[in-house]
């Protein structure tokens, strides 16, 4: 416990200096200015404003991403309140009773809710973190490639069943980016796969520029063909503080989100996903009229709010003690991390304690930077949903367009993600749905060099992965996982979970 | 949708032209890339091969692909929506351009200079802001030479990366 708040207090030391203050503050403010904007999730966002961190040292470029991704979750919530357009998945939730409050004339006390509510979460998932963090690092070092190699196979079972649709189109998209992280120069032998003898390839395809064409360019292809409905609130937008009674109702589903969210973004491939989908369930369970949600309940906002961040926050446990980002933003964040030369793992907080626990001093003064910069700002972001969205994708392009050029300053990079923005259009229009392919691609390296190695220590046996009892058990649970999701009676219910 | 809807109807024909679409695509892009490392040496368990991975992930895929094309002709599904041409057109080929012209390229007969964000960002606003239906050309300059200006400016300046102005006006 006291080595807890020893390392606590030395992130704050790294994080409370006035140039990481203002890395951080800037961050999370550009981070919903984007995430604002409809139509862009917080993929998008991150991919767009990763070359602003460019020139800064690792520990303020990791703040200030930090800070990027908190608002990006934060900006997709203000635009499903306020336009009923969720920026991804988690947010759909705040859309039901987010929205109806917003047309109620109460938009400001939703926005205020969810700010307060995601800054609750924010302040319990960073003690989480904080005291697992140490103990899972340990936990780490007892992984051999082989434990590494099924913890993978288990996050990707669990990508599958948690993603929206069909889970063998899901399936799919797991594969295809397992194949297509195979591009590129084969690590041990130096042989060239699947290049086209075309030497940009030759280092594989970067995960930027996938990023970007999947979640960028082909997104707003998307949002060309279906023509605009976009429902900015006209009512006023109210006042922003909760009122006592408000948040008398608020703070149990608040408490009970955290709770939900922080469990769930812990577990590989996905969990966050289901939090907030989970705390509005059992918000209507717990309510004396159920019949009030769907229809402005507050408390359909608090829990799911809250839900929501605290697991974008837990989220980086995985990442930060294991180094396997469990969806695909924490994918990108293990992108933004290797261009500032940190390989994500269990070494971090050995070797880069200031980087470590000031990254998650960090996480804590950028939710509370959201709640300081988003309540007096509503107005301004009332005002960007209303720029017609003609005028907002050549924006997006050429933001786009020269940050992927600033990745490696390489114009080729540009055409390709076009052609991955065509790859990713292709893909929407069959149905598939690109986020566990963009999971694929971030785990097929590391999972081919954990198999290579675990063959390699076994003689080329692969009862090495049923032989240790660590392995076994997670390859067991991945078996369980699919299994169960594909019993009808179950995967009725998760049409179910994810229709509501 | 395919795998969860349980009301297979009798007969075969095809139920979902979406699905269908998918399944043969899968298996398209697997043939690709079994095509491509048909080469590289698969090895064995003990010793991998560079090729073993890519040809085993490239099977699964032919699998699923054919999985997803056989359960069209069973489970009731969406049909495959129309494509929009206009879009891909000029989305993708305003980024095409940019890359095109940024620090210039030499294809054969056909050669641009380095042109510059100055030229390339406007060009880029300008063709994409075709691709809307309801376009303003005036409007849509004004923003081109605004959206420019305020990235030149973030970028470059404030930020300082290394992105080309104008070279050939310019000199930077």
């Amino acid at each position: 416990m006291t080595e807890m708040f020893a390392n606590l207090s030395l992130g704050f030391g790294v994080a409370l200096t006035l140039k990481n203050i203002a890395l951080c503050f800037v961050g999370c403010l550009v981070g919903t200015l984007i995430g604002v904007l409809p139509g862009v999730g917080p993929i998008a966002t991150i991919a767009m404003l990763l070359p602003i961190t460019f020139g800064l040292d690792p520990v303020g470029a990791l703040i200030m991403l930090a800070g990027i991704y908190y608002g990006a979750q934060y900006g997709g919530s203000t635009t499903a309140i306020l336009v009923n357009i969720p920026g991804e998945a988690t947010a759909v939730v705040t859309t039901l009773d987010g929205h109806q409050m917003a047309k109620q004339g109460r938009a400001g006390v939703a926005l205020g809710t969810a700010a307060i509510g995601s800054f609750v979460a924010g302040c319990f998932a960073t003690l989480i973190i904080a005291a697992l963090g140490a103990p899972l690092t340990k936990l780490a070092l007892l992984f051999g490639p082989a434990e590494y190699f099924s913890l993978m196979v288990m996050g990707l079972c669990f990508a599958v069943v948690l993603a929206r649709g069909s889970i063998l189109k899901a399936f799919c998209m797991i594969m295809l980016g397992l194949l297509l992280s195979t591009v590129g120069t084969d690590l041990e032998t130096g042989q060239e796969r699947m290049t086209f003898g075309f030497p940009p390839l030759s280092d594989g395809i970067d995960f930027a520029v996938l990023a970007m064409g999947v979640f960028g360019f082909a997104e707003v292809l998307r949002n060309l063909e279906n023509p605009e409905t976009r429902d900015v609130v006209r009512t006023k937008i109210g006042r922003l503080l909760p009122s006592w009674e408000d948040i008398k109702q608020s703070i149990a589903p608040c408490l009970r989100g955290t709770f939900i969210g922080g469990t769930l973004g812990i577990l590989p491939g996905n969990g966050a996903v289901l939090g907030p989908f989970a705390s509005y369930t059992i918000e209507k369970k717990l309510a004396k009229d159920p019949s009030r949600f769907g229809r402005g309940a507050i408390e359909g906002v608090a829990g799911p709010e809250s839900a929501n961040n605290a697991g974008a926050q837990t989220a980086f446990i995985p990442l930060l003690t294991l180094g396997i980002p469990p969806n695909a933003v924490m994918a990108l964040m293990v992108g933004a991390m290797t261009i500032h030369g940190i390989i994500p793992g269990p070494q971090v907080m050995t070797k880069n304690p200031d980087l470590f626990w000031g990254m998650i001093a960090s996480m804590w003064i950028g939710n509370l930077m959201l709640l300081i910069i988003n309540l007096p700002l509503v107005g301004v972001w009332v005002k960007l949903l209303q720029v017609p969205y003609r005028l907002m994708f050549p924006a997006i392009l050429i933001f786009c367009s020269i940050g992927i050029y600033s990745v490696n300053n390489q114009p080729v990079d540009v055409a390709f993600t076009a052609l991955f923005g065509l790859f990713g259009y292709l893909l929407i229009k069959l149905g598939f749905e690109p986020a566990p392919m963009l999971l694929g691609f971030v785990l097929g390296k590391l999972m081919e060099e954990k198999l290579r190695q675990a063959l390699i220590i076994s003689r080329g046996s692969f009862m090495t992965f049923i032989e240790r009892p660590i392995s076994a058990g997670l390859l067991l649970v991945a078996v369980a996982i699919l299994v169960i999701a594909l019993l009808p009676s179950m995967s009725k219910k998760r049409d179910e979970v994810f229709t509501e | 949708m395919s795998l969860n809807k349980i009301d297979a109807a009798r007969g075969w024909r095809i139920r979902s032209t979406q699905d269908l679409a998918a399944g043969l695509f899968m298996i398209v892009l697997a043939g690709l890339a079994l095509f491509l490392s048909r080469d590289l040496a698969t090895g064995t368990l003990r010793q991998i091969g560079p090729g073993m991975l890519p040809k085993a992930f490239a099977w699964i895929c032919a699998g699923l692909g054919a999985l997803l094309a056989f359960n069209s002709l069973r489970y009731n599904g969406d049909k495959l929506a129309g494509w929009s041409w206009r879009g891909v057109i000029f989305v993708l080929g305003a980024a095409v351009v940019f890359g095109l012209t940024i620090r210039g390229f030499e294809i054969g007969p056909l050669k641009v200079p380095q042109l510059g964000m100055l030229v390339s960002g406007p060009l880029v606003v300008l063709i994409s802001g075709l691709a809307a239906e309801d376009v303003r050309l005036k409007e849509l300059v004004i923003f081109a030479i605004a959206m420019t200006t305020g990235c030149a400016l973030l970028f470059k300046y404030a930020l300082g990366l290394p992105i080309p102005l104008a070279p050939w006006l310019l000199g930077i």
